[in-house]
């Protein structure tokens, strides 16, 4: 029986390539910087410009689906999830890495039908590693197949996060003692990629062990869910419930007692949903 | 004045034979002990490696001095004479190298009259090969880099490291001064787990400032000059003069980031690495075994 959406994947592939040359283009001459929220909220000409690229050649394909694009967002399109078959994409995760060449710079784009992740692809186009998964049909890392690094002891793992801008300086404060709180666990240690999508593959290939992250966006974690899950991994909210999509935080583990146990230690600070902020 | 660009290029050649041992090892299953805490990891592969660059390096000179991470763990002094020395991390970002996480370096620092000739830096997984020497510039593979020139902290990216030190000072010191640094704001803050990458960063520009509190002279002293001599500045984090046995680091694009960086950050104490032997920290608690990851 054939697969009814592997063809989008196959063109999606396809198209994360182009805008992969596009951005890598775009890192050999100066990049103006631009401001959204604020000084520290960054986007580029470039970010717009991968996004057009990308939805302009899907919506030639497939005019019926939906989409949900972080510069469009931006620009007014509503950021809610429908039934309809939904493409949500960040045309650069990592912007701040990219404008100061800082190599982890990913394109990201998770496929959503009735409101469930059937494949996504996340391309770390400096490193050229282009991660891939459909659902049910395993992950893979430029064709070769990926998984978790199955560690169930926290006190064994390596433990990824973010530690970059937020509009309420207050959240610095629990960003911090989240990140002593896992350490004094003890953990191996914490790093920090500064891509969402790159750090969910980090934890899909068993290069770390988990991560964490309050305050990202769907299309930050559409791409990286379903390769994470079909790497073997889990994926659940901060609070160890379900995950959910629209709701701006997760967590990502080789093992559901090292989710679970980050669950437990981390303490949450508002973010909002990006099915309901403005 | 000597020109040590025989033993530079004989240092490039036996860290890239050496390199063969870390990438073939790299995706195996490995034993791994624990040195001072439950986070200070080391492994066969760490003492393999440092033996073999330092019988290759004795074998060619054989008046030549060494500091190695593991020599000294295993109870050697670390003395910075005057003498030609090789101050050596086989291993940088063990942590990393136990999990696959995929920064990983061979770090080869070379001394005269205490003053650093040449640094070479190379991360294995990567293929990055980061070297300079005095007063030639500094290189990625062959090719010349410079830092950012960037002068204004709140248009920063900020690399660092927690490390092994998982007592309670050490840790609330770190954190807050990440926190600190979040405020001011800047553009972000990252870790890639080992000293000698992260500072390789602010060399190439791909990061405008780096600062570490706790690593050692064998971390630094290579990606301290592969800074400079891309344009960078190095300081202690008092903003006072660079010191590689002072267990504290500020490198940066510029001067004036380097004093901002100096402002928030604040150390908790470290013993020198160049302190009475009986008391040094790599090696004072003690090794015990533990199975592999």
């Amino acid at each position: 029986m054939s697969d009814p959406w592997q063809e989008c994947m196959d063109h999606g592939v396809e198209i994360t390539k182009e805008a992969g040359k596009m951005i890598r283009a775009a890192l050999q001459k100066d990049i103006a910087v631009m401001q959204k929220s604020s000084p520290v909220d960054l986007v580029t000409e470039t970010d717009q410009k991968v996004e057009q690229l990308i939805i302009s050649s899907i919506r030639d394909k497939f005019p019926t689906h939906s989409f949900i694009g972080e510069e469009s967002v931006a620009a007014g399109a509503p950021s809610i999830l429908t039934d309809n078959p939904t493409w949500i994409i960040d045309p650069i995760d990592g912007t701040t890495n990219f404008v100061h060449r800082f190599p982890f710079v990913s394109v990201s784009i998770g496929f959503t039908v009735k409101k469930e992740i059937e494949f996504g692809i996340v391309y770390s186009c400096i490193e050229d590693k282009m991660y891939t998964a459909r659902k049910g049909k395993g992950a893979f890392c430029n064709g070769a197949p990926i998984k978790v690094s199955g560690q169930q002891d926290i006190s064994q793992s390596m433990v990824l996060t973010g530690m970059g801008f937020k509009k309420d300086p207050e959240q610095f404060k629990t960003i911090l003692a989240n990140v002593k709180t896992i350490l004094t666990i003890p953990v191996h240690g914490i790093r920090s990629s500064g891509s969402a999508a790159v750090n969910m593959c980090l934890v899909a290939c068993g290069s770390a062990d988990a991560y964490y992250h309050m305050g990202i966006h769907c299309w930050d974690m559409a791409g990286g869910a379903v390769i994470v899950t079909e790497a073997g991994g889990v994926i659940m909210d901060i609070s160890g419930g379900a995950f959910d999509l629209m709701s701006r935080r997760l967590i990502v583990a080789s093992s559901r007692a090292i989710a679970e146990r980050i669950a437990k230690e981390i303490t949450e600070f508002p973010v909002g949903r990006d099915d309901t902020d403005g | 004045m000597s020109d040590w660009t025989d033993c530079l290029n004989f240092g490039l050649k036996v860290t890239k034979e050496a390199s063969e041992i870390v990438l073939s090892a790299f995706h195996r299953q490995k034993e791994v002990k624990l040195k001072s805490s439950p986070a200070d990891l080391v492994t066969e592969t760490d003492q393999r490696v440092e033996r073999v660059l330092i019988s290759a390096i004795r074998d060619k000179y054989p008046l030549h001095r060494f500091i190695g991470e593991e020599s000294v763990a295993a109870g050697e002094r670390v003395v910075l004479t005057d003498e030609p020395t090789w101050i050596i991390d086989p291993i940088d970002g063990t942590v990393n190298f136990v999990h696959r996480f995929p920064f990983v370096a061979i770090s080869i620092a070379f001394a005269v009259n205490k003053q650093t000739e040449f640094g070479i830096v190379y991360s294995v997984v990567e293929d990055k090969m980061f070297h300079a020497q005095r007063g030639r510039g500094s290189f990625l593979n062959g090719e010349r880099q410079t830092a950012s020139g960037q002068t204004d902290i709140n248009r920063c990216v900020v690399v660092t490291e927690i490390g092994s030190e998982r007592d309670d000072l050490a840790l609330s010191t770190m954190t807050s001064n990440i926190f600190r640094l979040l405020k001011l704001p800047v553009h972000g803050v990252r870790a890639l787990g080992t000293a000698a990458v992260d500072m390789c960063q602010v060399a190439t520009g791909g990061a405008d400032g780096y600062y570490h509190i706790g690593m050692h002279c064998w971390d630094i002293a290579a990606s301290a000059l592969i800074v400079t001599e891309a344009g960078g500045v190095v300081m202690d984090t008092d903003g006072s003069s660079f010191d590689m046995m002072s267990r504290k680091v500020i490198a940066a694009s510029s001067s004036a980031v380097a004093v901002s960086i100096s402002q928030v950050v604040q150390a908790f104490p470290c013993r020198r690495d160049d302190e009475d032997p009986a008391r040094c920290v790599c090696g004072a608690a003690g090794v015990t075994a533990v199975n592999g990851v």
